[in-house]
């Protein structure tokens, strides 16, 4: 116990006495330690200053859109405002739909019957001699 | 050791002793003083000692531990606050979208209402270099501004505002001229960007952010509440059915060179209000609210469910209509006389007042004021708006004044009191307060007005009604379109005036299906129409009908045959039939 006591006393002893030009390295060494600490400190405040200054103007432009937002929001209210529609609407001889030109979904088929699938097949046979067409001038040149 | 040991004068001094004021303390402090007794004198005991390097390390020691142990405090206590303290900013910092007043929007999310910063200016004499012609830039950017006040503040001596209120462009325009001394300061101001649409609705927010009329007064809590949360207030107006009813009851109103008309449409299971309106929109007043009617026949609806709730009467109870009935001295006839005896089918088809007076008669004032009352037709309909009036009630319960409030004198209800009372009646018989909120009110009872068996008895009368009776004007194909006219002369100088009528038309859709089905009443009346005829029938009911056909698919109502009308609103020939029999 004692004997560890000593050596560490005698470790510090030396670490102490190690000296250049008199002044010795632990001081060196700590004042380098402070001087980087010092100026990454400072680099970390100068970073932070800046962020928050970012953070601030970011913050006026939300403000500055929501602002904006707000002012087109009522703009849009305004021009969709049903009174203003309708009168438009009439304005360009449109109206509502009379009951009988309405029809349901169900009704859909009975309106317009879906067409026979004949024609729909029709077309893919034209479809294939077409790439045979461009093949023929290829074959010119050779 | 010489005699000139310049060390000589220090070993005379005695070896370091108690203080003699050491001993003045308490014991509890004396290890302290002595403490700093032995740091003082620790040079001389060290030189004593002749051990001078011993006492400077001691000391050294000391200073260095006690920096470290506040230096050690410092940076633990920097580390808790940096890392491990809850934000304590966070919580109470405001929302980034808070205003004073929330936004109001419609059931869907229309804007209705809202916040926009706008700008107040202030111009500084002094920094303005020419003043003449400022004013006329200003004036020409900016045209509402006076030129008085313009001059007066240009031409004085301090910063003094110039105009409040000036919309972002406005303020643009101005700022475009690039003129010294003018300055814009921002303020929250309230904008309505419907413009009248929904106003009386909607009501009116002072300067200050507190609510004056409206729902802008009735929700003033929960609105700014809403601001502060950067959220938005939903009313349970649909700004498309608004919209609908405003266009529509200026169309009825326009067509009839009314004085004033009144529309409301209403959720009859929830007691949301859909829509209303109240024209001359420009007029301040809120009639749907706030003015008074008789309403004529409409109220032989609660005559009528009176009786058939009570047990007094059903549908085949037969009421002698074939002469006038008398009341002491008073005379009561009908409008479309029928001179013979009536079921009670007939009596609401017909429209009898002789029938339902003796309905009335025959139920007597308590039966009568109760079921009234049961109709909230006694007291100001229960809505958040304050502006909801208490009605005009008849003082005395005679036999003649029951006739009167049978078909609708003697008493004068506004029209929410009515939408509330029909809503009871074909929602099944519960009565439910009338709300802006969307949703209905939460946690409201409501309170049974009639019996689930009156109601649809009633629903069924009222669309043979529309079928066959007077409120044929108001059918909308394939929407089951039930309702009862109403036609009442105004009091003008103690006199009934035929001259000054009120045409009413209270209906419902679907007025078929079973008891919960979403229903929704549209009542329209009509102030003193210009035009004949001046019959609810006529003046209202087309309204209601075409107010019916616009909305339905904003509510989702499909349009279906029932027995009396195709979809397409085309008669049901079966029923011709049976109506061909002479009933």
């Amino acid at each position: 116990m004692s004997a560890a006591a000593l050596q560490t006393q005698t470790m510090l002893k030396r670490l102490f006495a190690w000296k250049v030009r008199g002044v010795r390295w632990i001081e060196i060494i700590g004042v380098l330690l402070v001087a980087a600490m010092v100026f990454s400190v400072y680099l970390a405040k100068a970073a932070a200053a800046r962020e928050g200054a970012q953070i601030a103007s970011y913050e006026r432009q939300i403000a500055e859109n929501g602002q904006r937002v707000r002012l087109l929001r009522a703009e849009v209210a305004r021009l969709e405002q049903p009174g203003r529609l309708e009168d438009l609407s009439r304005a360009a001889g449109l109206g509502p739909v009379d009951v009988h030109r309405q029809a349901t979904e169900q009704n859909l088929p009975n309106l317009a019957p879906v067409p026979e699938p004949a024609p729909v097949a029709a077309p893919v046979v034209p479809a294939a001699p077409v790439p045979t067409e461009p093949a023929a001038p290829e074959d010119a040149p050779r | 050791m010489s005699v000139h040991d310049p060390h000589a004068w220090d070993r005379q001094i005695p070896p370091p002793r108690r203080d003699p004021g050491v001993r003045r303390f308490a014991p509890t402090w004396r290890w302290l003083a002595e403490g700093l007794w032995w740091v003082e004198n620790a040079f001389n005991r060290a030189r004593a000692d002749a051990r001078p390097e011993e006492d400077t390390r001691v000391r050294i020691f000391l200073i260095l531990s006690v920096f470290s142990l506040v230096f050690v405090g410092l940076a633990l206590g920097a580390a808790n606050a940096a890392l491990l303290k809850p934000k304590v900013g966070g919580a109470l910092a405001a929302s980034p979208d808070a205003v004073v007043r929330g936004d109001i929007v419609d059931r869907n999310g229309a804007l209705l209402a809202t916040n926009i910063t706008h700008y107040g200016m202030y111009i500084d004499p002094a920094q303005v270099w020419d003043r003449e012609a400022a004013i006329v830039q200003i004036k020409r950017a900016l045209p509402r501004a006076s030129t008085a006040k313009l001059r007066r503040v240009l031409f004085g001596e301090r910063r003094l505002i110039v105009l409040p209120g000036l919309t972002p462009q406005e303020k643009a325009a101005v700022h475009d001229l690039a003129l010294g001394g003018v300055t814009f300061e921002p303020e929250d101001r309230r904008v309505y960007p419907l413009n009248g649409s929904a106003r009386h609705v909607l009501g009116m927010a002072d300067t200050g952010g507190q609510g004056v009329t409206g729902a802008e007064l009735a929700f003033n809590n929960q609105i700014r509440e809403a601001g502060l949360a950067g959220e938005a207030f939903p009313l349970s107006i649909d700004l498309r059915i608004q919209g609908v009813v405003e266009n529509e009851l200026a169309r009825a109103a326009v067509e009839q060179q009314a004085k004033g008309a009144v529309a409301i449409v209403s959720d009859v299971q929830t007691g949301e209000i859909l829509a209303m309106a109240s024209w001359p929109a420009e007029d301040g007043l809120n009639r749907a609210t706030s003015a008074h009617y008789e309403m004529g026949s409409v109220f032989k609806t609660f005559t009528v469910a009176a009786g058939l709730d009570t047990g007094r009467a059903d549908m085949n109870t037969l009421f002698d209509a074939s002469k006038a009935f008398m009341i002491g001295n008073r005379r009561i006839s009908d409008f479309h006389a029928t001179n013979k005896v009536l079921t009670l089918e007939e009596v609401y088809l017909h429209s009898s007042n002789i029938g339902t007076s003796r309905l009335a008669v025959e139920m007597g004032p308590n039966t009568m004021r109760e079921y009234f009352t049961r109709f909230g037709l006694l007291d100001a309909a229960p809505i958040e708006l304050h502006e909801s009036a208490r009605p005009r009630r008849p003082t005395k319960w005679d036999d003649s004044t029951l006739a009167s409030l049978s078909f609708g004198y003697g008493i004068m209800i506004t029209p929410l009191q009515m939408t509330a009372a029909m809503n009871a009646l074909t929602n099944g018989g519960l009565y439910r307060p009338l709300t802006l909120r969307k949703g209905g009110l939460p946690g409201v009872e409501p309170r049974r007005v009639v019996s689930e068996q009156t109601s649809m008895t009633l629903l069924d009368l009222m669309r043979r009604n529309v079928v066959r009776g007077s409120g044929g004007r108001a059918e909308a194909p394939g929407l089951r379109m039930g309702g009862k006219t109403g036609s009442a002369n105004k009091l003008v100088n103690g006199r009934y005036d035929p001259s000054h009528a009120v045409g009413t038309f209270a209906g419902v859709f679907p007025a078929d299906g079973p008891v919960g089905t979403r229903r929704y009443t549209v009542l329209v009346l009509v102030d003193e129409p210009g035009a004949y005829p001046k019959t609810g029938g006529f003046t209202s009911a087309p309204a209601v009908g075409r107010i019916a056909d616009r909305i339905a698919p904003f509510l989702n109502v499909q349009r279906r045959d029932d027995p009396y009308r195709t979809a397409l609103g085309d008669k049901v020939p079966q029923f011709e039939d049976v109506e061909g029999d002479g009933r």
